[in-house]
C-alpha cells in the first residue's frame, strides 16, 4: 500500500460533493467511494466526515432520502441538488486555481525569477 | 436558498428532535454495520472487526452532539437542557424558589402594574384617532393667568377658522341640557350639539348603529332629528336593548330618532363635562360653537398658538363678549390637565414601586447566594469534569431567569388587580376614558423587567458561585468549617433591603399622618347629611324679576315640607368646600377707602338659609330676610377673613362695599332694588368656612341674596334628619308638584362624600393606601430576607455552635454570637435608611405637600422595624440555641 497522505483543511466538502455527484450513495458509500478513488491514500477520520456531510445537508447542497442498500438495510442515500452541483462547480474552479498558483509558487526556480 | 435550507434543518432538529435522533442513529448504526462487514470479507475475525469499527467511529452519542453543533444547534441544545436541569433544581429546593418568585411577582407585579396605569392613562389614554394632535383651544386671560378658558365662535367664524394652515381638521360642539320627557318624572340629558364631521374627527365607530354623517345636515331642507345615545345613557335609561335603533326619544317635547349608540371607552366630553346624548348641530339649534382642534402633523402648538392669536384678535372684533379683554392663545394638548394633575402622583408611585422591585430583587440575590452555599460541591464537580466559568454562569443565569420569568407571570395578574386600584381612588384624576388592560406593550414591559431582574438578581451570585475551589470543596466535602465568601455580599443586600423599607415605611407614615390630619381639618361647615340638588331653570319660565325669585321660593318651600328635611338652602354657585362655577376672586371696593392694591373676594349668591343649613355661625350683626331676600336688596354679610383683614376691631357691621361684578347689567333677571345703588350694606358677619378646597385656607368671601342675579341654574343645599340620598326622589317628586316640567339633575351630590372627591383629600387618600401597601410588602420581604440569612448562618455554623457549647458556652453566649453579626447588619440598614430619609425629606415634602413626618413617626416607625426585625430572627435563632453538641459534632 502506497503511503497514506492526510486530508487538507477545508478539502473534505469538496470530495464529498464530487463523490456524490457521480450517483446517490449512502454515507458509508462516500466514504468508501473516496478512498478508492483516491487509491486508498487518502485517511479520512470518521467522526469528521459525518459532521462535513451534515452540514453540506444543513446547507442544503445534498439531500438525504432514505432507501435501502445492497444488502437490503435501511441506509440514508445523498443525492446532489441543483444547488450542490453548482457547489461543486465553482469549488472545484477555486480548487484548481488554486493548485495551479501554488504550483506555479511550488516549482519556481532561481532563473525564473 | 441556503437560508431556506437552513431553516428547514433546524426546524426538524428541533421540532422533529426524536426521529432526527433515531434517523441519526439509524445511519450511524448502519455505517459501524457496513464498516464491520467490509473488515470481515477482508479476513478479520467478525468478533475483532466488530470491536475495531466501534473503536474508528467512537460512540454514537458524541456523534449526535457533533451533528448538533454541525448545523449550529450546539448552544441552544445546551441551554436546552441547562432550562431542563434548572427547573428540576429549582423544583427540588421548592420552599426557597416559591418565597424567590414570590418576591419577585410583588415586584415585577408592583412595577407592571405602575406601568400599565401610566400606559393607559398619560401614553395612551384616548380612543380618539391621533388623539396627540387634539388640543384644546384655551385662551389665557391676562387679569386670571391660571385659569385657561374656552372661546365660543359665530357659525361665520368657525368657517373661517377651519382653513387655519395649522388646523387639519376642527370639530365644533356646544353643550345643553335638554329634558327627557314622556316618562314619570321629567329627566335631565345633557346634550352635545356636535358639527356633522363628529365621525370622522374621532375615528370612533358606533358600537350600534351609525355615528353622525354629513347627511344628517342637509343643505338645502330641515336637518333630520336624530340623535346618538352614549354609552352610559344607553345602560342607563335602555339597559343592554340592542333593538334600541330607529326607536324615539323624546327631547323637550321634541321627538329624536335613535340611530346609534357609542361604545364604553367614548366618553366626549367628559373634559368639559360629560354628555349623555350627540345631536347634529345646525345654527338654528345653537347660535355658537366650541372648537376643538386637531393640528396637522408636525405643527407646534406654539406655531398654532402664533397663528390662532391673530384669528382670535379678528373674532373679538365681530365679537367682544366671546373673549376676554385682554388676552393670549394657549392651545394645550388634551392630555396636559391630567398630565398636571397626575404625573406628579405617579412618578412618586412608580419610584416606590422600583424600591419594591429591587428589595424583591435583593431577596433572590440572598436567597441564591444563601442556596449557593450550598451548591458548591455540585458545582465544583461540574467545574472538575470539564464545565467552563461560561457554562457554570450561562447555567445559573437560566435558573435565575427561570425564576424572574415565573415571578413576572404571577406578577402581571397582581398587576392588573393593583393597576386599577388608583383609577378607584382617583375616579376625578384621571381621564376617563383611560383603560387598563394587559396590552403588548406592558407584557413586552414585563417580561423585559423580568429579564433585567434576572439579570440583577443573577448575576453576582452566578459570578461569585461560578469559581469554586475545586481542591478545598471536594476534600472537605459538603460541609465546611471554613470562612463563608458570600457572607458580606449577604450582609450588605440585607442591609440595603432594611435602608430602602426603612424609606418606605417614613413615606407611609408621613402620607397616613397627613390624610388623618386632613379628614380632621376644621371645615367651618357640617357637612353631615346634607346634599346638593342641581335645578336647571328654564329661561322662560317666569320672565321678570319678582316672579322668578317667587319660583325659586316656591321650590325651595316644596322642598323644605318634605317629613325627613330640616333645611334647605338657595346657592347659586357654591357648593362647600368649592364654589365651582366662579372659582376666581372677584374685585371689589371698600366706601371710603383707597387702597393701593387691588382687592379681591370671593362672591357667594345664597338664600338666608345657607347658614343655618351648613351650621355656619352668625358672628356678629344680623342676616337678610325672606323680604329683603326677594326684592334683592343691595345687603351683604361677609366672613371673618375678610372682616378681620379691613375691619380688625370688630366694627365692619354698617360700612358698604361694592363689587363691579355685582352691578346692575340691566338684565330683567338682575335685581333692580329700590335702595340699589351701587353701594352694598354690610349687616352681618360670619365665621369662615373652607370655600377654596380643602388645600387652601378660606377666602375672604361676601354672600349676597341670590336673587341679585338669577341664572339658568341653582343648587338646593338640603340637611336631612338621615342619609340625605334617600331624600333624592321625593325632592324630585317635590320639584314636580311645583311645576310638571321641573327637573332636577340626575345626580346629586352628598357632601361628605363630596370631600372625599377633593383633589386633596383622594390623593392623599391614594398615597397613604398605596404607600402603607407597598411598605407593607417592603417588611414583609426584606424580613424573609433577613431571616433567610439567619437561617443561613446558623445552618452553616451548626458544628462550630456544637463545639462551642460541648467547650462550655451558655446559650446566651450562643444567640449573641449568631446576633451580633445580624444586628450590625439590621442597625446600619436603619442608619443608613434613615439618613436617606432626611436626604429625601425635601424632595417629598416638595411632591406630597400634605404628608408630615414629625420625629415621633420616625421613631416609631425605627421601633416597629426592630421588633418586626426580632420576631423574624427569632425561630432560626431558638435553634442556634438548642443546638445538641452530640448530635453535630457526630454528624460532623
Amino acid at each position: 500500500m502506497d503511503k497514506q497522505v492526510e486530508l487538507l483543511q477545508g478539502t473534505l466538502e469538496i470530495l464529498i460533493l464530487k463523490a456524490v455527484s457521480l450517483g446517490p450513495l449512502h454515507g458509508y458509500g462516500i466514504l468508501l467511494r473516496i478512498q478508492q478513488i483516491s487509491g486508498d491514500r487518502l485517511q479520512i477520520p470518521q467522526g469528521s466526515f459525518y459532521i462535513a456531510l451534515y452540514r453540506i445537508e444543513h446547507k442544503g447542497w445534498l439531500k438525504g432520502e432514505w432507501g435501502e442498500s445492497e444488502n437490503n438495510r435501511r441506509a440514508k442515500f445523498y443525492r446532489l441538488t441543483p444547488a450542490g452541483s453548482r457547489q461543486l462547480k465553482a469549488q472545484t474552479e477555486k480548487w484548481s486555481q488554486m493548485t495551479g498558483v501554488v504550483d506555479g509558487i511550488l516549482s519556481a526556480t532561481p532563473e525564473k525569477i | 436558498m441556503i437560508f431556506f435550507a437552513n431553516l428547514v434543518s433546524w426546524w426538524n432538529a428541533l421540532v422533529h428532535r426524536t426521529r432526527v435522533d433515531n434517523d441519526i442513529e439509524t445511519e450511524l448504526q448502519f455505517h459501524i454495520d457496513a464498516h464491520t462487514q467490509r473488515l470481515i470479507d477482508l479476513g478479520v475475525p467478525p468478533r475483532e472487526a466488530k470491536r475495531r469499527s466501534k473503536i474508528e467511529f467512537g460512540r454514537v452519542d458524541v456523534q449526535k452532539e457533533k451533528y448538533r453543533s454541525a448545523i449550529g444547534l450546539g448552544p441552544l441544545h445546551e441551554i436546552g437542557g441547562d432550562v431542563r436541569y434548572g427547573l428540576r433544581s429549582l423544583y427540588r429546593n421548592k420552599a426557597v424558589s416559591l418565597v424567590a418568585v414570590l418576591s419577585l411577582a410583588l415586584g415585577i407585579g408592583a412595577t407592571t402594574a405602575m406601568f400599565s396605569l401610566i400606559y393607559a392613562t398619560l401614553l395612551h389614554p384616548f380612543p380618539y384617532a391621533d388623539a396627540d394632535r387634539i388640543v384644546n383651544p384655551a385662551v389665557i386671560d391676562e387679569k386670571h393667568p391660571q385659569v385657561p378658558t374656552w372661546f365660543a365662535l359665530t357659525p361665520r367664524q368657525f368657517e373661517s377658522f377651519r382653513h387655519a394652515r395649522s388646523i387639519d381638521t376642527i370639530l365644533g360642539f356646544n353643550l345643553a341640557g335638554l329634558e327627557a320627557t314622556g316618562s314619570d318624572l321629567p329627566e335631565n340629558v345633557s346634550a352635545a350639539y356636535v358639527t356633522s364631521n363628529a365621525s370622522s374627527f374621532f375615528g370612533i365607530p358606533a358600537m350600534l348603529g351609525r355615528g353622525i354623517q354629513a347627511s344628517d345636515v342637509p343643505a338645502r331642507s330641515n336637518p333630520l332629528n336624530i340623535v346618538v345615545l352614549g354609552y352610559d345613557f344607553w345602560k342607563r335609561k335602555y339597559p343592554d336593548d340592542k333593538s334600541i335603533l330607529g326607536k324615539t326619544l323624546q327631547l323637550n317635547h321634541e321627538d329624536y330618532t335613535i340611530v346609534g349608540v357609542m361604545p364604553q371607552r367614548f366618553t366626549f366630553t367628559q373634559t368639559v363635562g360629560g354628555a349623555d346624548v350627540y345631536i347634529p348641530w345646525t345654527p338654528a339649534r345653537f347660535t355658537h360653537l366650541f372648537p376643538w382642534i386637531k393640528l396637522k402633523p408636525g405643527v407646534s402648538v406654539t406655531t398654532a398658538d402664533a397663528e390662532f392669536q391673530s384669528y382670535l384678535v379678528q373674532f373679538k372684533k365681530e365679537t367682544p363678549k366671546h373673549f376676554p379683554d385682554s388676552f393670549h392663545v394657549n392651545v394645550q394638548p388634551i392630555l396636559q390637565p391630567y398630565v398636571h394633575n397626575i404625573g406628579r402622583t405617579l412618578t412618586l408611585l412608580f419610584a416606590s414601586v422600583v424600591l419594591l422591585l429591587i428589595i424583591g430583587c435583593a431577596n433572590c440575590s440572598v436567597l441564591l447566594l444563601a442556596r449557593g452555599e450550598s451548591r458548591h460541591h455540585e458545582l465544583a464537580i461540574r467545574s472538575a469534569i470539564g464545565a467552563s466559568r461560561f457554562r457554570i454562569v450561562r447555567q445559573l443565569l437560566v435558573e435565575s431567569m427561570a425564576l424572574a420569568l415565573s415571578g413576572a407571570c404571577i406578577g402581571v395578574i397582581i398587576s392588573y388587580w393593583l393597576a386599577n386600584l388608583p383609577l378607584k381612588l382617583l375616579p376625578n384624576d384621571f381621564p376617563h376614558e383611560a383603560v387598563i388592560s394587559i396590552n403588548l406593550p406592558v407584557l413586552c414591559f414585563s417580561v423585559g423587567l423580568a429579564l433585567l431582574t434576572g439579570l440583577l438578581f443573577g448575576l453576582a451570585p452566578a459570578l461569585r458561585l461560578s469559581r469554586p475551589d475545586v481542591s478545598r470543596f471536594m476534600q472537605s466535602g459538603a460541609r465546611s468549617a471554613g470562612v463563608n465568601s458570600s457572607k458580606g455580599a449577604l450582609n450588605t443586600l440585607v442591609a440595603g433591603q432594611i435602608a430602602l423599607t426603612l424609606i418606605l415605611l417614613c413615606t407611609a407614615g408621613a402620607a397616613i399622618a397627613g390624610f388623618i390630619k386632613i379628614t380632621r381639618l376644621q371645615l367651618g361647615y357640617d357637612p353631615h347629611n346634607v346634599m346638593a340638588v342641581g335645578i336647571p331653570l328654564k329661561r322662560d319660565t317666569k320672565k321678570n324679576h319678582p316672579e322668578r325669585a317667587a319660583y325659586i321660593n316656591q321650590l325651595r318651600e316644596s322642598v323644605a315640607a318634605i317629613p325627613n328635611v330640616l333645611d334647605v338652602a338657595v346657592a347659586l354657585n357654591s357648593i362647600p368646600p368649592n364654589h365651582p362655577f366662579s372659582s376666581t376672586q372677584v374685585p371689589f371696593d371698600v366706601f371710603g377707602s383707597q387702597p393701593e392694591q387691588e382687592q379681591q373676594a370671593g362672591i357667594f349668591l345664597v338664600s338666608p338659609e345657607y347658614f343655618a343649613t351648613l351650621k355656619i355661625p352668625l358672628l356678629n350683626g344680623r342676616l337678610w330676610d325672606q323680604t329683603e331676600n326677594q326684592r334683592g336688596d343691595f345687603v351683604a354679610v361677609i366672613n371673618q377673613t375678610l372682616a378681620q383683614r379691613y375691619w380688625p376691631k370688630g366694627d365692619a357691621v354698617g360700612h358698604q362695599l361694592r363689587a363691579t361684578s355685582l352691578k346692575d347689567d340691566g338684565s330683567p333677571l338682575a335685581a333692580a332694588s329700590p335702595q340699589s345703588g351701587e353701594w352694598r350694606q354690610i349687616i352681618g358677619v360670619v365665621a369662615d368656612s373652607r370655600n377654596d378646597g380643602l388645600d387652601h385656607a378660606p377666602e375672604p368671601a361676601i354672600f349676597v341674596p341670590y336673587t341679585t342675579f338669577m341664572w339658568d341654574e341653582i343648587h338646593l343645599l338640603i340637611r336631612t334628619t338621615s342619609s340625605p340620598l334617600a331624600s333624592f326622589h321625593a325632592v324630585r317628586v317635590a320639584l314636580q308638584s311645583v311645576n310638571p316640567d321641573q327637573r332636577a339633575f340626575n345626580h346629586a351630590d352628598d357632601l361628605e362624600e363630596t370631600l372625599q372627591y377633593q383633589p386633596l383629600w383622594s390623593q392623599q387618600r391614594l398615597f397613604s393606601i398605596l404607600f402603607a401597601f407597598f411598605a407593607c410588602l417592603a417588611l414583609a420581604l426584606s424580613l424573609v430576607g433577613l431571616s433567610s440569612t439567619v437561617v443561613f448562618a446558623v445552618s452553616r455554623r451548626m458544628s462550630e455552635l456544637g463545639i462551642r457549647m460541648a467547650l462550655g458556652a451558655q446559650r446566651w453566649n450562643i444567640v449573641w454570637l449568631v446576633m451580633r453579626t445580624t444586628s450590625i447588619t439590621v442597625l446600619s440598614g436603619i442608619a443608613v435608611g434613615l439618613l436617606l430619609n432626611l436626604a429625601l425629606q425635601r424632595l417629598l415634602r416638595h411632591w406630597t405637600p400634605a404628608s408630615i413626618q414629625t420625629p415621633l413617626i420616625l421613631a416609631g416607625i425605627t421601633l416597629l422595624l426592630i421588633a418586626s426585625a426580632v420576631v423574624a430572627c427569632l425561630p432560626p435563632l431558638k435553634r442556634a440555641a438548642n443546638v445538641d453538641p452530640a448530635q453535630t459534632l457526630r454528624s460532623g
